[in-house]
């Protein structure tokens, strides 16, 4: 392996030439002479020999080129000779020095692990194209009430079939109603009944995605209209694999779908999890009647998809339906204040809300891997000064600069490596953290995986890092006079230049630290902004029971009201059961049903619109249930039911808004063509999001309405699910064939409304953590090394009667000025960055005042800290020692 | 065929070239002679063909090459043989042996 040190040196195609050349010549002159010898003449000689050696030219060019393959194959194999030595150089030495080595390795891995980690989550989420056909054409579609400030409206079921007739910019609109957890069939006869999260869509639905079904056939466009044979489904591969074990013979089979028989059509991909993941059923929207949800204009309750026709833009397809819409509202009255439509791309729906959280964090993560890389660039630096002496001997020895810096990064490179190595272990298990804590909130969670593309980025990823922090202190330990380092016996020439740039390495590590901290801390704040919400209502000590009425039970009005009352009377009846009420539309989980009025009082001038309003549905002692104030009046009670004339209850901001500065109560509100009282104000309550103000709410007994779903809200006295068994059984004991589905206590609710910024917080939090934790590290190494540099000095110092508090004063004083210079940059950065939060934000400003003065003051507490431990080892230095150590 | 001399095969070319140089470091001429003389000029070698092993057998690894001085004081390109020569040589030497002696056995008389 030594001779690699000193192997000749290449040879140039030039090179080549003249040796072949001075090598046929010496050819031809030996084999002249020995013809001379034989009685030729030098002239006959030369002639004779050039006979005898065939064709010249064509050797030469032959001998040329077989020479430089040579060379080239040789220049490889030094190469690759060069590499597995460095390689091995750089292991042996790594394994020398286990602190260091152990210190990089985590470093590293924490660094690039939680960069690969979420990446993997952007790129899954992000990057990869939604899973159907040409999915950039694909777009939502809502309509839009200007006038209302209503945008990203659903859309009526009337008005679709319009824009279904009139399209030209679109090759298909599809609608469908869906919500999580709230439509659904039940299916019998399928062993015990079940609830199935069901979509209801429209003809276009399927051909605007584009997706064929894996096995069997879509229904056809008369299979889906009203009157037709609509009773037909398609299952999605989930429900089936679950269902039916994925067996093909379920095509052709009848269901019993709220009990009607269905034929079920067809199966669709796994890949096709659209609205999401949890839908079990297909289902022609006509199926619903009337009597459900009524098909008219002002009935808005689909969700559309559609698909631009290829080669047509967003813009067009907006203009198109921006016409569209203006002719509709023109055309009929009830469409009068709907004169425009929203579209936007699919794929932004779907991760839009996402979007800023994912690359806030992936900056975060990437300023964590940047942090790392300064400290192993500093230690670096400090173990490259160390390291003259060795590196003069080599480089006297006959090693040129490339060489050694080649050596040197060699072994950034195996450091980069095998700490990139283990940060994909990290990944790993990190990317299956965030996808666990993130279930709720992570649209398209099931595509992140660690595919190819995302190790290839950890291998991009390891490389970079191990180029960044290994080349400074490469370059600039081959720079230096080497030839004095040799001379003064490796003591170090360069200290203080080393000295500076490390200085340099640990401003920006500051700056880097102070730009996540201040991440976190206006995360942080905004949190528990968030947490200090008043919600209204208290979601401690809370049941609910989600479920929808039985077919059976909603044959007359008295049918339902019998029911409906029997299930809450019976769950009140549960021993440990405080208070229940019902609701149509949970806090978090549902918004209501928004429809026109207009209160006492309020003149419309012609061109002027009612005002609207969600509509929600309540039973009797809901408000007791859930822990709202009557603020005035009374709520409802059993007895304002269907049989009863008709009263509303309306939130403090609907009397605020609509009744300013008199009482509410006794006034009324014109639904419809009825004027109808007001007969209590209840507190306001956050119903679509912690974050979303009250609106202004109407709420409207459940009796007077009905409607088939419920969410059963059960105040309890103890632990809530410790109940639910009981609950349940008291709901049988009503009807055995009860579908139920899903029970969970309001806190969880509530949790889950704030799980998003929380997931943000946590994470955020935890590279600021991190930040500091490295950022602190480095500006230790950087004054430790100092006080070592200058333990001469300091020596002098004390001997000439220098006191401890002013040597520690010295060294605290030059951590602090390092320090404070990288808190001014890192604020000037924190507030150039902190704008790409602003949309998660919530009640803090991007450049929070006090935010950012609390993380200026902790870094400044870090950086006391960090200078504090080498100033106590400074102010202990004993001259004597110190001096004779030179 | 020509009378005079037999036409070479390339692998036969190299693999009389590498016995050769089993006997020591050589330059190219002095390969030429040393396969002339051994086989009594039977084996008339095209020198252009002979060089071209000579480089073939280096860029394949079984020769390495080094300029030195003739013994008339020129310089020279010597070549010797490596361990991979060596190698290549043993097992193409008892190739040929066996394919030779099937030949004169098909043309020996009976």
């Amino acid at each position: 392996m030594t001779r690699k040190l000193f192997r000749l040196p290449w040879r140039t195609a030039q090179r080549i030439g003249e040796d072949v050349d001075d090598e046929l010549r010496f050819h031809m002159a030996m084999r002249a002479e020995e013809l001379q010898s034989r009685g030729l003449t030098p002239e006959a000689a030369i002639a004779e020999a050039t006979r005898q050696f065939g064709d010249l030219e064509d050797a030469r060019r032959y001998l040329q080129r077989m020479d430089r393959g040579t060379e080239a194959a040789r220049r490889r194999r030094d190469y690759m000779g060069e590499l597995k030595h460095d390689i091995g150089y750089a292991l042996r030495k790594l394994r020398s020095a286990p602190a260091f080595t152990i210190t990089a390795l985590l470093t590293l891995a924490l660094g690039i692990g939680a960069t690969t980690a979420i990446f993997s989550v952007v790129h899954g989420v992000l990057m990869k194209p939604l899973p159907f056909p040409h999915p950039e054409q694909l777009v939502r579609i809502w309509s839009d009430n200007p006038e209302a400030g209503i945008r990203q409206s659903a859309v009526s079921p009337v008005d679709l079939d319009d824009w279904r007739a009139q399209r030209t910019a679109f090759s298909d609109i599809g609608g469908y109603w869906y919500q999580n957890g709230g439509s659904g069939v039940d299916m019998t006869g399928e062993g015990e009944p079940q609830r199935l999260s069901t979509s209801f869509v429209e003809p276009g639905f399927f051909p605007a995605l584009g997706v064929q079904p894996q096995i069997g056939r879509l229904p056809r466009e008369d299979e889906m209209h009203r009157g037709g044979p609509d009773r037909v489904t398609v299952l999605s591969y989930a429900f089936w694999r679950r269902q039916f074990g994925g067996s093909p013979s379920v095509i052709g089979r009848t269901l019993t779908l709220g009990g009607e028989p269905y034929e079920v059509l067809g199966v669709m991909p796994r890949s096709f999890a659209y609205p999401d993941d949890q839908v079990d059923l297909y289902i022609p929207y006509s199926t619903i009647p009337d009597d459900g949800i009524p098909r008219t204009r002002t009935n808005h309750v689909l969700d559309v998809v559609a698909r631009l026709k290829p080669g047509f833009s967003i813009e067009r397809g907006r203009a198109e339906m921006a016409a569209i819409t203006r002719r509709l509202s023109e055309q009929y009255p009830e469409d009068k204040a709907w004169t425009g439509a929203s579209v936007e791309p699919l794929r932004d729906v779907i991760v839009g809300k996402v979007r800023t959280g994912l690359l806030v964090l992936l900056g975060a993560a990437a300023f964590v891997l940047l942090l790392a890389c300064a400290n192993l660039a500093s230690l670096l630096l400090a173990r490259a000064t160390t390291r003259e002496r060795e590196l003069a001997v080599r480089s006297a020895l006959g090693a040129g600069r490339g060489r050694l810096v080649r050596q040197l990064l060699t072994e950034s490179m195996v450091l980069a490596l095998a700490g990139g190595a283990l940060g994909v272990l990290l990944a790993i298990a990190g990317t299956r953290a965030l996808v666990i804590l993130g279930s709720t909130q992570l649209p398209r969670a099931a595509e992140i995986s660690l595919d190819p593309a995302v190790l290839l980025f950890a291998l991009a990823l390891s490389m970079l890092t191990g180029l960044i922090f290994g080349l400074v202190p490469a370059l600039r330990a081959t720079s230096s006079d080497l030839q004095t380092a040799l001379r003064e016996g490796g003591r170090g020439s360069s200290g203080s230049r080393g000295q500076r740039m490390r200085a340099g390495l640990v401003v920006g590590e500051v700056a880097v630290a102070v730009i996540l901290v201040v991440g976190a801390g206006l995360m942080t704040r905004s949190f528990l902004g968030l947490l200090k919400v008043d919600l209204g209502f208290r979601p401690d000590h809370v049941l609910v029971v989600n479920y929808s009425m039985g077919d059976a039970h909603q044959g007359t009005r008295a049918q339902m009201r019998g029911y409906y009352t029997a299930v809450l009377d019976r769950v009140r009846a549960v021993p440990g059961v405080v208070a229940v009420g019902a609701t149509k539309a949970l806090p978090f989980r549902g918004s209501g049903e928004r429809n026109d009025f207009l209160p006492e009082g309020m003149v419309l001038g012609s061109s002027q619109e009612a005002p609207t309003a969600p509509y929600v549905y309540v039973s009797d002692g809901y408000f007791q249930a859930l822990g709202v104030p009557v603020l005035a009046g009374r709520e409802f009670a059993r007895s304002d039911d269907d049989r009863a004339p008709f009263r509303l209850v309306v939130n403090e901001a609907f009397a605020k808004k609509y009744f300013p500065g008199r009482t509410a109560i006794g006034r009324t509100v014109t639904i419809g063509t009825e004027q109808i009282p007001i007969i209590g104000v209840v507190g306001d309550i956050r119903q679509e999001s912690v974050e979303e103000p009250t609106e202004p709410t109407i709420y409207i007994h459940a009796l007077q309405n009905m409607r088939s779903r419920a969410n059963l809200v059960i105040r309890t006295r103890g632990e809530p699910l410790a109940m639910a068994r009981a609950v349940q059984d008291a709901i049988w004991s009503v009807d055995r064939d009860q579908t139920i589905t899903s029970i969970f206590t309001l806190q969880s609710a509530v949790g889950e409304a704030v799980a998003r910024p929380r997931l943000l917080t946590t994470l955020l939090g935890l590279f600021g953590v991190l930040g500091l934790l490295i950022g602190g590290i480095g500006l230790y190494g950087v004054l430790a090394y100092f006080v070592t540099q200058r333990r001469r000095e300091i020596g002098v110092r004390v001997a000439l009667g220098a006191d401890t508090a002013r040597v520690q004063g010295m060294v605290v004083g030059h951590g602090l000025w390092l320090a404070a210079a990288g808190i001014v940059a890192g604020l000037i950065g924190a507030a150039m960055l902190t704008r790409f939060m602003r949309s998660v934000l919530y009640g803090v400003g991007a450049t929070d005042p006090a935010t950012f003065a609390g993380v200026a003051a902790v870094l400044l507490a870090v950086a006391f800290l960090a200078s504090w431990i080498p100033a106590r080892r400074a102010a202990r230095v004993d001259p004597l020692i110190a001096m004779r150590a030179e | 065929m020509t009378d005079r001399a037999l036409d070479l095969l390339q692998g036969t070319l190299d693999v009389l070239v590498l016995r050769t140089l089993a006997w020591g470091p050589m330059h190219g001429y002095a390969v030429s002679r040393w396969i002339h003389d051994r086989t009594d000029g039977a084996i008339e070698i095209d020198d252009a063909a002979l060089y071209k092993s000579l480089h073939r057998l280096e860029h394949s690894g079984a020769v390495d090459a080094e300029w030195g001085l003739s013994e008339n004081n020129r310089r020279a390109r010597y070549y010797k043989l490596t361990r991979e020569g060596r190698r290549q040589l043993r097992s193409q030497e008892s190739a040929w042996r066996r394919y030779a002696e099937a030949v004169s056995k098909v043309l020996a008389p009976a």
